[in-house]
């Protein structure tokens, strides 16, 4: 694994970093994506909300400016009614009235007595009188008609008191006399006491009722002597196609004009416009809506606005419904309602920016505080997303750190584990379990499971050791007892150097270190000499430690002189006696009559010995066969004897030699044997061993040697050759 | 290799043994036998596929024979000629009931 600053690259720490960092990424990417998406939404939620609202503010402003119009025509609709019906036609008849009733005194003047009329008098200020006013050239003694029209004093008054909008009734006659009835007789006399003249067929009612020759409105006059804004009613009487007088009445326009002016509101107002096209009742102060004098005021029909022009042509002839009209680059909604009584109009305006101002201005407060909203939430958005950003690398960080410690955490007791481990694999001390290892997780199962092994291989060492040292022992030990036993035989050759009578040569080779073959030779006295060829039943110590006893028990009693079967009885005997583990031995026990070569010889179940008589061949000798030592006890075996000749060879063997196996389990047999012999069956003994043992070797070849072998070769050279070697 | 094949048929117990009862295998028929001997009265050993016995093999038979003699009787079968000749040579001949 690669390492940078202490970070394993593809280490434990660093998988558990790489996930982390993985998780992390994922998350923000996660989080970017839902953000984008809500930031998104809400965008569009936002402009949605906005598009609705403008479309709400639009109705809702729609619908207002149409509630004003419609308010305001209303309003146009109830001046027009009042105006031309309550006032105008009463006021219209009352002069109708006068004028026929003067028609009538013309028509009948010679039966109407003069009805005297006097001056106005400060007595009559403030109550309904019938004054006289006349010219100031003019001398009321003079007038034919004044007395005539006199007679209309009664009614006049009457007029006068029975309705509340004249101002003044009157009648003046041709003659520039006037008979007047009103309640302000005090403004009629001048500061001396003498009445004031009035230039009465100059004023306007007379010229233009005159003129049109029929009842006529005049314009909106101020009073002569008041100033008050007031109307005219006149209507000539003609006597005989001749001008005689002309009947009037003065309306009083305040009423008009206070409804007008209450109209009067931002830029939404009605006004009354007369049959010149002039504006005679407006709340305007100023600008063409103004209300002027006749002689001052403009004809709108001939405005330099060519829509206020025609509106108001159209106005003053029939209703128009809603125009919009211009007028000094301001735009107006106007509605306009002619007064067919007097010829006016009555006009309702409204200014245009009246109606689309709070649209605008809505609109205006409303993206103000749309821009507002957005920009706090832009703000906000902004300040979220830097604490997001902000939180993100905390998070990041926090994350990192945290990885780096948890790793660590995991991966130092694995190293730390891993340390003590090897320094134990270069002999360093046992692993033992300790607190740092108590993680908790797998590390501590592994780190328990591998104290376990640990102690486990040890104990295994140390009984391998301990084992090792037994086996070490009983090695050296079974040397040892492998010399013992080789040297507990007679194995010092020439055996007998100063015996020339005969020639002797054994081998043992057990196929352990110790076996439970042996043979055995010595003299029993100078005649005699002891052979003996044994098998112990199984091999090893066992086999070892029964040969032994054997071998001891039979050179003992041989010893004592007995014949071999009295020999064998008594080992037999001696060895059943006490023989627990049924171990038994086979024996050959052979003793030779050194001056004569006659072997009495007795078998206790062992191999048939070779024997070759003077320059023959070797063949086995078929002797009785008795039981094996140590199998039962009681048992007697029988003696025969073989005669050597000098040069006869006696051949004793276990049955390691013929049943010596090759690898592919075939023995080797006693006709093998035989023939081994019978290479040179004339060689000595040693030479004869060597043959057997060379020839048996062949035949196994390189399978493990099973059985102990054993040889043992007697050549008898007879008395005769004593002290010849 | 020694293989051993055993019938129980009431008391009478019969072994069959094949290959080779050495010192080896020799451990193997005691074991066996000591494990089934109780209560048998009659012990059959059938040799007929027996190819070799060894002195540690007939230390087995003995140990057999004196336990059989006691509770019984052991009969030794199909004897080949090469286990025979052992018998005869170790004398087992004289002491085994072979038929």
């Amino acid at each position: 694994m690669k390492v940078i600053k202490g970070l394993k690259i593809g280490g434990l720490q660093s998988k558990i970093f790489n996930l982390v960092l993985i998780f992390i990424v994922a998350l923000i990417a996660a989080y970017s994506g839902v953000l984008v998406v809500h930031q998104k939404n809400l965008t569009n939620i936002v402009r949605e909300a906005s598009e609705q609202q403008q479309a709400a503010i639009e109705t809702v402003t729609e619908e207002t400016m149409a509630a004003v119009l419609n308010s305001s025509l209303t309003r146009s609709t109830a001046l027009q009614a009042y105006i031309a019906d309550d006032l105008f036609a009463d006021v219209r008849a009352d002069v109708l009235t006068l004028q026929a009733f003067a028609e009538e005194l013309f028509a009948h003047r010679d039966s109407f007595a003069a009805h005297p009329v006097s001056a106005p008098s400060l007595a009559n200020d403030g109550v309904p009188a019938v004054m006289l006013i006349h010219e100031e050239a003019v001398d009321p003694a003079d007038s034919e008609s004044l007395g005539l029209v006199a007679n209309m004093s009664e009614i006049m008054l009457a007029m006068y008191e029975a309705s509340d909008n004249l101002a003044s009734v009157f009648v003046g006659t041709a003659d520039g006399n006037m008979v007047l009835v009103n309640d302000r007789s005090g403004i009629y006399i001048a500061e001396d006491g003498s009445p004031l003249p009035l230039d009465i067929r100059h004023r306007p009612w007379y010229t233009q009722a005159a003129e049109a020759g029929e009842l006529i409105f005049t314009g909106v006059e101020l009073d002569a002597y008041t100033d008050n804004p007031m109307l005219e009613c006149a209507a000539p009487v003609y006597h005989n196609g001749e001008l005689v007088a002309v009947v009037s009445a003065d309306v009083y326009l305040s009423s008009i004009s206070d409804y007008v002016n209450s109209t009067a509101s931002e830029g939404n107002f009605v006004c009354v416009v007369n049959a010149d096209g002039q504006i005679i009742f407006s709340p305007a102060t100023e600008g063409v809506f103004q209300a002027k004098v006749s002689s001052e005021a403009g004809d709108l029909r001939e405005s330099e606005s060519q829509t206020l022009a025609d509106f108001v042509t159209q106005a003053l002839r029939e209703s128009t419904g809603l125009r919009e009209i211009s007028v000094d680059g301001k735009v107006y909604y106007a509605s306009g309602v002619p007064l067919p009584t007097v010829g006016w109009a009555v006009l309702s305006i409204v200014d245009k920016t009246l109606t689309d101002q709070p649209t605008e201005l809505m609109l205006d407060n409303y993206d103000q505080i749309n821009d507002n909203a957005l920009s706090t939430y832009e703000d906000g958005a902004h300040r979220a997303s830097q604490t997001i950003i902000f939180l993100t690398i905390i998070l990041f960080l926090m994350a990192i750190t945290g990885a780096l410690v948890v790793g660590k955490r995991i991966v130092k007791p694995l190293e730390q584990l891993t340390k003590r481990i090897n320094s134990q694999l270069k002999g360093g001390a046992a692993f033992t379990m300790d607190d740092s290892y108590r993680t908790g997780d797998e590390i501590e199962v592994l780190a328990e499971a591998y104290a376990d092994v640990t102690k486990r291989t040890q104990n295994y060492i140390q009984e391998i050791i301990t084992i090792t040292a037994e086996k070490k022992r009983i090695g050296t030990e079974l040397a040892l007892a492998t010399r013992i036993q080789a040297d507990m035989l007679p194995n010092i050759y020439p055996a007998f150097p100063d015996r020339p009578e005969f020639d002797i040569y054994a081998t043992m080779d057990p196929a352990k270190e110790v076996g439970g073959d042996f043979y055995d030779f010595f003299l029993i006295d100078d005649d005699h000499l002891g052979l003996v060829m044994a098998d112990v039943s199984g091999k090893g110590v066992p086999a070892a430690l029964f040969m032994m006893v054997s071998r001891i028990l039979v050179q003992n009693y041989a010893m004592t002189g007995r014949s071999p079967a009295e020999v064998l009885k008594a080992v037999n005997d001696q060895i059943c006696s006490n023989n627990r583990e049924e171990m038994f031995v086979t024996v050959w026990f052979g003793v030779l009559d050194i001056r004569t070569g006659k072997i009495t010889a007795a078998n206790a179940g062992h191999e048939y010995p070779a024997m070759m008589l003077t320059n023959g061949q070797f063949e086995l000798v078929k002797d009785k066969h008795g039981f094996v030592i140590g199998g039962m006890e009681g048992i007697r075996y029988k003696e025969y004897e073989l005669q050597l000749t000098p040069g006869s060879r006696l051949f004793l063997y276990t049955d390691g030699v013929p049943e010596a196996t090759d690898a592919r389990s075939e023995m080797f047999g006693t006709d093998r044997m035989l023939a081994a012999l019978n290479i040179d069956p004339n060689a000595a003994p040693e030479t004869i061993l060597k043959n057997v043992r060379a020839a048996v070797d062949g035949f196994v070849k390189e399978a493990e040697q099973f059985d102990d072998l054993t040889m043992l070769c007697v050549e008898y050279k007879g008395k005769d050759n004593e002290g010849t070697i | 290799m020694l293989n051993i094949d055993k019938k129980i048929n009431g008391n009478v117990l019969t072994v069959a043994l094949t290959g080779r009862l050495d010192t080896t295998t020799a451990p193997e028929l005691e074991a066996e036998l000591k494990e089934n001997l109780d209560g048998v009265t009659e012990l059959i050993i059938d040799m007929g596929t027996l190819e070799y016995i060894s002195s540690a093999g007939l230390r087995v038979l003995l140990s057999a024979q004196k336990i059989m003699s006691k509770q019984g009787a052991m009969t030794v079968t199909h004897v080949s000629e090469t286990i025979m000749e052992i018998f005869e040579v170790t004398g087992f001949s004289d002491i085994l009931t072979i038929v």
